[in-house]
């Protein structure tokens, strides 16, 4: 390949309309917002793995996504921004855009220790809650 | 910004400036933090290039608004609200009639003294000379019929007496307003102070407007009654009509006119030497750009595209002129006349459509119920 095209087709990747991916800013801001979560919330970031049901889960308890509009672009004010960057910081792994709910951010840290390898399309899909019980499922199994 | 008025936030005023609460996303924190790290300083409110971005009470704020740009240009941004606060206070000093702004302006002046006497007869006989503008007047009190009650209307135009005593009181009332001092402030206060400068604004616009309306009363006053008559006649509705000219205001811009003149029946022969009678109609000319004779009627014509009003007629070197004067206004009607009654070449068939029917299968305009 000559310089000239070497150009050219760095020039056209340039000008290709590049899709808006899902940011985990965005989204978590979004939660914020919509839901106008407090300082509380961190607190209860911390106790989630207290306050996860063990072994009696049932799968009658299946819930489903709730739908969340979130914004192409975020802005928040002071107190907003320092909580969406302090539960990014503490939860901070790469299920956390996919969270749709605050109860989807609290599930995120225990999903992922369990199987960090969950498809997007997966985590799309199903609630948090719906793949965590289908993962001990698994795990239980296997024992 | 009206939105943000009706808001309970708090906003600072610095140097003439809202300043909003900053909002964040990491890209703008990044910018705030490597402003902050350059040293530039964010406290100092004299410095330019602190204002951008001001600390106040360890909150951010961003630079928004003049409130000076905001105020200046509050009939355009918010007309609805400006209007009402307008009307109100209007109607406090029952200055409701805007006669005195019609009569002062320059367009209907040329229209009425420059332009209109070209039109019309003025003289009997071979007699030829320029009439002033007072005789004007008289030519056309006697051509149209004044109603009673512009008559009374001009017999107290001309007590100027009355109006004094209005702008007495504007100006004894006169509301002052200091611009808002730096410092936080809720939206509530601000709104309070927008509505007391916005007052004191149209307070000082209807006293201009006022001196120059006693101004011309003044001038009224030594005027024949049967000339403010017809003034305020004029002003009021609009339009007037002698001779087969005339002009009518346009509704959307009370300051702008259609300027028309009748052309009359006439015939235009096609091909074959046959003739086609053609109504009357009124081309005439916007007193608003662009500056091209148009037919105001539903008419057609081989120089106009369709059948329909409004149409503007084709010529083909007609350069229109930038600025609307009297020998421009003439010029533009009278080419406007003379392209539709002699402009048709029945041997070249020139314009958008012909008269006789040719074997073109393009879908034109037909002619056939003119001919005679």
């Amino acid at each position: 390949m000559n310089l000239l095209h070497h150009i050219k087709r760095k020039r056209a990747k340039q000008k290709r309309k590049q899709p808006i991916r899902r940011n985990v800013f965005n989204q978590i801001c979004s939660l914020v917002i919509e839901y106008d979560l407090k300082e509380s919330f961190l607190g209860d970031l911390d106790n989630v793995e207290d306050d996860l049901p063990g072994e009696n889960l049932n799968f009658n308890r299946v819930k489903l996504k709730t739908p969340l509009e979130s914004s192409l672009f975020s802005l928040a004010t002071k107190d907003e921004y320092s909580l969406t960057m302090s539960i990014i910081g503490k939860v901070n792994n790469a299920y956390l855009k996919f969270a749709n709910s605050p109860e989807e951010i609290l599930l995120c840290g225990p999903l992922y220790r369990l199987n960090p390898a969950l498809t997007n399309q997966k985590l799309m899909r199903y609630h948090f809650q719906t793949l965590l019980l289908h993962e001990r499922a698994k795990a239980n199994r296997e024992i | 910004m009206w939105q943000l008025l009706n808001s309970d936030m708090e906003i600072l005023v610095e140097s003439d400036f809202i300043y909003l609460p900053l909002l964040f996303d990491p890209a703008i924190e990044n910018e705030v933090q490597n402003l902050l790290r350059q040293g530039r300083p964010m406290k100092n409110p004299g410095h330019p290039q602190s204002k951008t971005i001001i600390t106040h009470q360890d909150r951010q704020f961003v630079k928004a608004l003049s409130i000076h740009s905001v105020l200046e240009n509050y009939e355009v941004i918010n007309a609805y609200d400006y209007n009402h606060l307008r009307k109100e206070f209007l109607r406090k000093y029952q200055l409701t009639r805007e006669v005195d702004g019609i009569l002062l302006d320059d367009t209907l002046k040329t229209i009425l003294f420059q332009v209109m006497p070209y039109f019309i007869r003025k003289n009997r006989g071979l007699r030829r000379k320029k009439l002033s503008d007072e005789e004007i007047l008289d030519l056309i009190g006697a051509k149209i019929d004044i109603p009673e009650k512009y008559y009374k209307e001009a017999k107290t135009f001309r007590h100027v007496e009355p109006l004094k005593a209005i702008l007495k009181g504007l100006e004894s009332q006169k509301p002052t307003f200091n611009p808002p001092g730096n410092g936080l402030l809720s939206t509530h206060q601000l709104r309070d102070w927008f509505h007391e400068a916005v007052h004191a604004k149209i307070s000082a616009r209807e006293h201009d407007r006022l001196t120059r309306a006693l101004q011309i009363r003044l001038q009224f006053s030594q005027a024949k009654p049967e000339h403010a008559a017809l003034l305020l006649y004029i002003a009021d509705t609009g339009s007037l009509e002698i001779d087969g000219f005339g002009f009518t205001r346009k509704s959307a811009y009370k300051v702008e006119y259609f300027v028309y003149k009748r052309i009359g029946e006439y015939t235009l022969k096609d091909y074959y030497a046959r003739s086609y009678l053609f109504p009357d109609c009124r081309v005439a000319l916007s007193t608003y750009t662009p500056f091209r004779p148009f037919v105001m009627e539903k008419y057609k014509h081989p120089f106009l595209l369709r059948h329909k009003s409004g149409q503007e007629i084709c010529m083909k070197h007609f350069a229109p002129p930038n600025e609307f004067t009297a020998e421009n206004a003439i010029r533009i009607l009278e080419e406007g006349l003379t392209a539709l009654r002699y402009g048709y070449d029945a041997r070249r068939r020139n314009g958008y459509h012909s008269l006789d029917r040719t074997w073109v299968h393009i879908p034109t305009i037909d002619f056939e119920e003119y001919r005679i």
